[in-house]
């Protein structure tokens, strides 16, 4: 016993990911770690299926979206006093393989937040237009706001400390969550660290951003994050 | 002619607006501004000439532009108010859905480990 347990939390948000969930959660089991899965009202068996697995699953009564699901699961990494807890996409985008690197750098202490980011190296992951876009105008605002770069600001993809925990419990915003917190631990003189990782094209389901809503997406978000240099964080 | 289909629009505006209260269809915090809004309209139908009074200090040529500018001062602010409190409720309606889906997970996970 060189360290006293620390108890890792994988949350996994799933809205309609039915063929998906059952393979997503088992390889995140495999990692060794406790799993929670949000089932944010789907309408399909994502529920069904992933109660076949070993996580506790949450079923939310109606659809709060991604960022309701998430802070869920936050609530109750809160509530049964998690020391960690590791967000991850129940799409199967994110790989698992990563989860010991990121709870071993939020144990060392060397970063509040560790993201699992597409473009601190070259990776193999394709973009489409529209979604590099809103990740680099993202990018450039925070930047331009705090100083500071986040490469990849939307990812999902993330793990936390305790103290973050409790903070997001509380407070987490609905809409352009990732984005939006990213900035806000910036302000609240958290640090961020990301590690590169490697991310699979979407197995199944669909994007949650389609090309026809991007401009209402970039516009919104650039608001929201702006807003964050006045707002009460 | 049209000041007396004001007057009647308005008394029965106020009528109405009680009716919503009494029938505990509306909250009295919300019906005051229309009750105050609803009065003003009867007054300035009775007395129209405080209309043109007040157009004239205000140095307003044409004065029934001012009883625009007037109503939509007051239903903008209505208006925002109004989406003050959609945000509060969707804050309150977000979290009574993540307690109760925690508790019930809580609940199923407890009534498995007893049935063991």
């Amino acid at each position: 016993m060189e360290e006293k347990n620390i108890k890792v939390l994988v949350i996994v948000p799933a809205y309609n990911e039915e063929e998906s969930i059952k393979n997503v959660v088992d390889s995140v089991i495999e990692q060794d770690v406790d799993v929670v899965v949000i089932n944010d009202g789907s309408k399909d068996k994502t529920s069904e299926n992933a109660k076949k697995t070993k996580a506790s699953i949450i079923d939310l009564p109606c659809n709060l979206g991604i960022g309701g699901a998430v802070q869920t699961g936050y609530i109750y990494a809160y509530m049964n006093k998690y020391d960690i807890a590791i967000q991850i996409d129940g799409d199967g985008q994110h790989d698992p393989k990563y989860i010991k690197e990121m709870v071993q750098m939020i144990k060392e202490k060397k970063a509040d937040m560790v993201i699992g980011s597409r473009f601190v190296n070259k990776t193999e992951y394709k973009q489409t237009f529209f979604r590099k876009l809103g990740i680099n105008i993202t990018s450039i605002i925070i930047k331009i706001m705090t100083g500071k770069k986040i490469y990849d600001t939307t990812s999902g993809y993330r793990a936390v400390n305790k103290e973050i925990i409790k903070y997001f419990s509380e407070n987490y915003p609905y809409d352009y969550p990732e984005p939006d917190t990213n900035m806000r631990l910036i302000l609240k003189k958290k640090t961020i660290l990301e590690i590169p990782v490697e991310m699979k094209k979407r197995e199944t389901g669909q994007s949650s951003i389609s090309p026809l809503k991007s401009v209402s997406y970039m516009l919104k978000v650039s608001l929201a994050l702006i807003l964050n240099r006045v707002k009460k964080i | 002619m049209i000041y007396n289909f004001a007057i009647i629009f308005s008394v029965v505006f106020i009528l109405f607006i009680i009716n919503l209260v009494r029938k505990n269809k509306l909250d009295e915090k919300y019906s005051i501004l229309w009750l105050i809004f609803g009065t003003i309209i009867l007054v300035v139908s009775i007395f129209p000439q405080i209309i043109i009074k007040v157009a004239e200090w205000f140095n307003v040529y044409y004065p029934p532009a001012l009883l625009l500018l007037f109503a939509i001062l007051v239903l903008g602010t209505y208006i925002v108010h109004i989406t003050i409190t959609i945000t509060k409720q969707n804050k309150m309606i977000v979290k009574l859905t993540q307690e109760l889906a925690i508790l019930k997970e809580k609940n199923e996970k407890e009534a498995k480990n007893e049935k063991l």
